[in-house]
This record gives C-alpha cells, structure tokens and sequence, in this order.
C-alpha cells in the first residue's frame, strides 16, 4: 500500500481520530494531552503540505470513499459516480493549506492559552471536529457530502462560539450565528435536492458535465450563493460575524477565519466549475462585486468607531472578505472571454486567491494578538488598554507586521494582493479600486488606533506587572508571522506556484469534469 | 391500503412538493415574525422536516418497493434509496443541531431571564 | 523570478522596495545630521513643545482612549452611522430576515438578469 494515495482520506480522517481519542489523551494529564494536541495538528499539516505538493504538476487527486479501489470513480459500467469521491486540485490544495497551517497555528497558541480553563476535552475535540469539516469542504467532489461538513464545522463552532458558557454575550453570539446558519444550512439542502431531483446525481463533476442552464439551475445557484456568501460574511448577511469572532476563545478565531475561507472555496467552486454558464460574464459577477464592495466600505466603516479589540477585527474580516468577492466577481465577469480573461481576469482571480492566503495568515495572526493581549491585561476593551509595548515587546512587533499588511503598506503582502486587485477591476471600472482604497486607508486608519491604544503612550498602573505571554502563544504567532514574512518576500514563487494554478484549476472546468468521469 | 395510498399519492401529483413549499415558507415566515425563542427553534424544526420530505419525495417511483434486495426479492420499480441515506443523514444532523440550540436557548434564559428574543441584544453595533 | 510580481500592467519587486527604502532612510539620516547640535541642553530649547501648555509629569492620565480617536470624522458622518447602527440592531429575528431578502433578491436578480 502506497500511504501518498491516501493522502485525501487521511486529510479528514486524522482529525476525526484525534477528536475520538481526545477524552483518552486529556485524562493523562497536561502534558499528555498538549503533545496529543500538537503532534496530530502538525499531521494535518504535514498532510496538507504533501496534498498541497502533489498538485504542483496540475494533478488532481481523486479518492473514492468505501470502493475496491480508490481510483474507481465508475464502479461496474456506470457513467455516473455512485459513492462518495474527494477532488483536490490546486485551488482545493491551496485552501487545505491555509486551513491546515491555521489550525496548527491556533492549536499551538491555545495549548498555553487555554491552559488557564477547565473543559479542555470538550475543547480539543471541538476543535478537531472544526478543523475536520474545514478541510473537508475543501477537499469534498460532492455537493451533498459538502453540505455534511458544512455543518460538520457549523456544529463545532457553534460549540465552540459558546465555549465560555458563564459569559452571556459568548451564549447569545453562538444563538445568533446558529438561527442563521441552521436556516443557510436547510436552504443549500433544498438546493442539493433539486439539482438531484434533476439530474439524479450530487456528485459536482457529474452535475457539471449534465449542466443544462433553466430557470431551475438560476434559483439553485441564487441560493447557493445566498447561502455561501453567508458563511464567508458579506455584507447584508455578515451579522453573525463581529458577534462569533469575539466572544470565540482567540485560538479558535484565528481556525474560525480559515473556516469562511473554505465556504468562500466553495462558493468559487460553486460558481467557476458548477455553474459557469450562468455564473460567467454577467449578473452574478456583478452580484459579486457589488456584494464585495458593499462588505469592503461598510465592514471597514463600522471597524472604525469599535473600540472593543476583538469586534474591531470581526468587521474587519467582512471587509477583507470583500476584497476577494471583488476580486472573483471580476474573475467572472471575464469568464468565456479569452482576450477579457487574458486582459485582466486572471490577474484578479491570481490576486484574490493570494489575498485568501494573506487574509488566513495575516489576520488569523491579529486575532492571536488580541488573545495574546487578552490573556495578559485581562481585557478586551481599547479604552482600558495602554502602553504595553515594553511589556510585551514580541506581541507588539508581530502585530506591526499583521497590521502593516491587512492595511496594505508595501512591501508587505497584503500590498501585493491588493495591488493585484486594484490593476485588474480598474480595467472594468474605476470606481471598484477607489472604493478598495478608501476601504484600506480606513482600514490603515483602524490599525493605527488599536496599536496607539494598546501599545503607545504611557504606561497604566493597572499593567505595570503585566508580562509577555507563554512561549507557546508566541510559538503559534510566530508560525503566522512567518509565512506572512515569506510571503511578502517570495511573491513569485508563490503565485507562479499556487495561485496562478489554482486559478488555472478554477478555469479549467474540462479538466474538473474528466478527473472524475475519465474523459467521457 | 398501500395501494389507496400509492393511489391518493398518484391522482395529487405535484401537490405534494406544493406542501412542502408551504412548509417551508411558513416555517421563514415563523422564523422571522415569533419573538419566542422556542417558537423560532420549533421553526427550525419544521423547515427541517420540509425539507426531509422534499428529499424523500425526490425518491419516490409509482408502486416502487423498498430499495432492500434481501427483504423484498426482485421488484420491478424500487423507490431511489440515495434520497433515503440523505434524509437520514439530514435527520441526524437536524436532531444534532435542535439540541444544540435548545440548549443554548436554557443558557440564555439563565442568564437573562428572558425568552424573548428582542431582549437578547447586547451584541450590537 | 521569486522575488517579482506581475500584474500584466505593471511589476513589483520587493527588493527594489527596500532597495529605495534604505536609500531614502540614508537620505533621511542625512538631513538630521545637518540639524544643529549646538543648542542648549538643561534650558527652556530641552523642552518639549506641547502646543505651548506646560507638560505635565505623569502622562498616564491624560492619553487619549480608544473610542474618543477620529471623533471628528465619527461626527461627521454621524447620519450612516446611525443608519448603521440601527441596521446592526442585534436581534436575531432581523438578521435571519436580512438573510431570507438577500436570497430572495439574489434569485431574482438571477433570474431577471440572465441573458
């Protein structure tokens, strides 16, 4: 048996595992139960980054689920796939690696962060249930199966939102974030019925080979968009957000913005290998863009007058998120126009697909910030804060970094991104990059209050015995710190690696088709 | 019996995905308008079932029998048993999730004395 | 080619960056040695300029918090942010409404607006 052509099944099946053997390893004690912790987190990564290389000549892994072989997409003569398959290709690998290094990252920090808490089984196997149905959102070739870990990582989350159930607030933002999301999850439901009920299949590659484009696909892309774009917090539906990404232990924030990232992976998914007809040049595109621009302006608007660390963040995140619906609305509105797409579509979808690396990184990176700043003063409150930089010397360098980049200074990679975006919308209209500039000075504007407020001035008497945090917190910052620094210097490598390929994936629906029905 | 039954099934035809629309639209309108949170969560409850009977009736063939080889014999027509792993499936993961909220909402009700869902407002702006 | 980035327009370089960064740094460092050296030290010239009120000795009281920065700018566009604000109003009722307009309005925009 050649253990790298399981490579997919592992991916879900080593954190499902360690959320079985959680109550085993934490009765051992703290040791025990951290190394468990850390050494399954980094075989996930370790898995991620071996899926992740094996997509670099545009492979796509496929791994049949229960068959004789885990090749056999058609089992005795059907033309259609009948069991449960996984499809990797370089978008997909792209997104396993942002969840995969994320994951390890929080898991590091929270070993010493919720070191001061009890519930430490239900914890940790919350946690690798969500990190199980992240990675498996983006690694599922099943529209059905995709609706099982979306609610996979939903049911965690909500668990883990509410983690601290004697603080009313972290109760009341899991309450509203599940209302929502249950009603998201029944509605995307109905949709995967549909389209089985007409096309007999749930299989993506399948259905997108029958794709037949009526009124009946228009309604079911509509809520299968309603329904993602909810899950990654565009604007009209981004409430759940700012609430969730608060009251969340920080470890658990910095997998929770990983996690959008894999619904926004199946919402470009959805639209560049499902439904292209539909999707491509036209109204969805600018649904998109609108979408995008709206959760850029409003989401850094309101990100401004927060004066509560954790909050500040969580409408930053809306607006980030817009920067990559943006991005993709104008990937798609080049869609089926060879000389548009050379023009400028791809170098928006190259650029959106960097800012979803960045985004991972660098603000799962803040949101360890402000845990690590939590865990030191034992507020989140701005107003209550001051002059700790002498205090805690690493965590203000590294939240320079974070900070520098999500508000796009040069030469770090949230510049990059963003420039690639601006070059590429201005050539559909220049309105889109002035509202994303005004959106990243405002965002340059925010960040320049949490750090003078947190991190300059004088020192207050309440922090005087304040210290810097554990080194295992700064270990779990350092990992995002460093492949924020990476790339920011290495941007060639990296888009001429991973995010030119997983655009070229995301084009190349053909290929998608025929990884599964074999060239049919 | 089963054939009164097949019968009503067949002479209603489409009506019955007109029932689980209607389900499902009453169960968003409930949702929105109640104000007490075991209502919104019955709501839930209900738009979930609408939509297990979507699924099943998705799986539905004119005098199909089940889809068991060993219980039933050789049939002519058998219902489509894919519906009915994903009903399953989603029946699993709606009792999950009722749970779940139903103990959210005891929480909530211990820490503001309420169930009224426009009382539970700290997180805004 | 690890280090450049292309957009089809134009290209970044991040070395190139810092290249320029360290060369203005220099330029900078340049200007403040011509600054003069010769002044005064223990004298009024040693003080801090404090828009000319005197500066107290604990500084700790007197920073300014959070919520007060860009007060001007709140201020100003106080009529969205009370818009805003209304339209964040915290209950879940609203929120699960937002959520059934938005899919509403995107399937019929879809439907209209297909070709």
């Amino acid at each position: 048996m050649n253990l790298s052509d399981h490579l997919p099944a592992f991916l879900v099946m080593i954190p499902l595992l360690g959320a079985f053997l959680t109550p085993l390893a934490a009765s051992f004690g703290k040791t025990v139960r951290s190394v468990f912790f850390v050494l399954f987190m980094s075989l996930i990564l370790l898995t991620g980054i071996s899926i992740c290389a094996s997509t670099f000549g545009g492979n796509i892994l496929v791994y049949v689920m229960g068959a004789e072989n885990f090749s056999l997409t058609l089992p005795s003569g059907m033309s259609y796939p009948v069991r449960i398959l996984f499809e990797i290709d370089a978008a997909g690998a792209l997104m396993i690696l942002c969840v995969a290094i994320a994951a390890f990252a929080g898991a590091l920090f929270s070993v010493a962060y919720m070191d001061r808490f009890s519930g430490w089984k239900r914890f940790m196997a919350l946690y690798f249930l969500l990190s199980a149905g992240a990675l498996g959102m983006c690694a599922t070739g099943d529209l059905f199966n995709f609706f099982v870990f979306v609610e996979v990582s939903s049911i965690a989350s909500f668990g883990l939102v509410a983690f601290w159930r004697d603080k009313p607030e972290a109760i009341e933002a899991g309450f509203k974030y599940m209302l929502v999301s249950q009603i998201a999850a029944m509605l995307l439901l109905i949709a995967i019925g549909t389209l089985y009920g007409k096309y007999n299949a749930v299989n993506m590659g399948a259905l997108s080979s029958m794709m037949r484009y009526g009124t009946l696909e228009r309604i079911v892309l509509a809520i299968l968009i309603s329904v993602l774009a909810f899950k990654c917090g565009a604007f009209p539906i981004h409430t759940w957000m700012p609430d969730a990404y608060a009251e969340t232990p920080s470890g658990v924030t910095c997998l929770l913005v990983t996690v959008s990232q894999a619904s926004f992976y199946g919402l470009i998914r959805v639209c560049f290998s499902l439904f292209p007809g539909i999707a491509g040049g036209g109204m969805v595109a600018w649904i998109l863009i609108v979408l995008g621009c709206m959760s850029m302006f409003f989401g850094v608007l309101m990100a401004v007058v927060q004066h509560e660390i954790k909050r500040l963040m969580g409408y930053h995140s809306i607006s980030q998120v817009g920067y990559m619906l943006l991005a993709m609305g104008v990937g798609l509105l080049a869609l089926g126009n060879g000389e548009k797409m050379a023009e400028y579509g791809l170098t928006a979808m190259k650029g959106g697909l960097f800012h979803v690396m960045n985004y991972s990184f660098y603000k799962a990176l803040l949101f360890l910030c402000a845990g690590a700043l939590y865990y030191a003063t034992g507020t989140r409150d701005l107003d209550k804060m001051g002059g700790l930089a002498r205090n805690m010397p690493w965590t203000a360098g590294m939240f320079v970094i974070a900070a520098s980049a999500i508000s796009g200074l040069p030469p770090f990679n949230g510049f990059m991104s963003k420039w690639m975006i601006y070059e590429s919308s201005f050539a559909v209209h220049p309105i889109l990059p002035a509202v994303a500039m005004i959106t990243s000075v405002l965002t340059l504007a925010s960040f320049a209050k949490v750090f003078q407020a947190a991190f300059l001035g004088p020192a207050k008497a309440d922090f005087v015995a304040v210290r810097e945090v554990p080194a295992f917190m700064l270990a779990g910052m350092a990992v995002l710190t460093v492949m924020t620094l990476l790339l920011t210097l290495f941007p060639g490598w990296f888009t001429g690696n991973l995010f030119e390929k997983a655009a070229e994936a995301l084009l190349n629906q053909r290929g998608y088709i025929d990884a599964v029905l074999g060239g049919m | 019996m089963t054939d009164s039954i097949v019968r009503t099934l067949d002479s209603v035809g489409n009506a019955s995905y007109f029932v689980v629309a209607l389900l499902a639209v009453m169960a968003l309108f409930a949702v929105v308008t109640q104000k007490n949170m075991i209502k919104i969560c019955i709501s839930i409850a209900i738009l979930g079932s609408s939509v297990n009977l979507f699924l099943v009736l998705l799986g539905y063939r004119h005098g199909g029998e089940i889809p068991i080889y060993f219980l039933k014999g050789a049939a002519e027509t058998m219902v489509l048993p894919t519906p009915q792993c994903l009903t399953l499936t989603a029946i699993v993961i709606a009792l999950a999730t009722t749970a779940l909220m139903l103990s959210l909402i005891i929480l909530l009700h211990k820490h503001y004395g309420t169930l009224d869902i426009d009382e539970i407002r700290r997180l805004r702006g | 080619m690890w280090t450049q980035l292309d957009s089809g327009f134009g290209y970044w370089n991040v070395f190139v960056w810092l290249l320029f960064f360290v060369a203005l740094s220099c330029f900078a460092v340049w200007i403040r040695s011509l600054g003069r050296t010769d002044y005064k030290r223990n004298t009024d010239q040693d003080e801090i300029y404090w828009s000319g009120n005197e500066v107290p000795d604990d500084g700790a009281e007197i920073s300014v918090p959070a919520s007060s920065s860009y007060w001007g700018f709140r201020v100003a566009m106080e009529p969205l942010y009370a818009l805003l604000n209304r339209f964040h109003s915290g209950s879940a009722s609203d929120y699960a409404g937002y959520f059934i307009v938005t899919t509403a309005l995107a399937g019929l925009l879809i439907l209209l607006g297909g070709e």
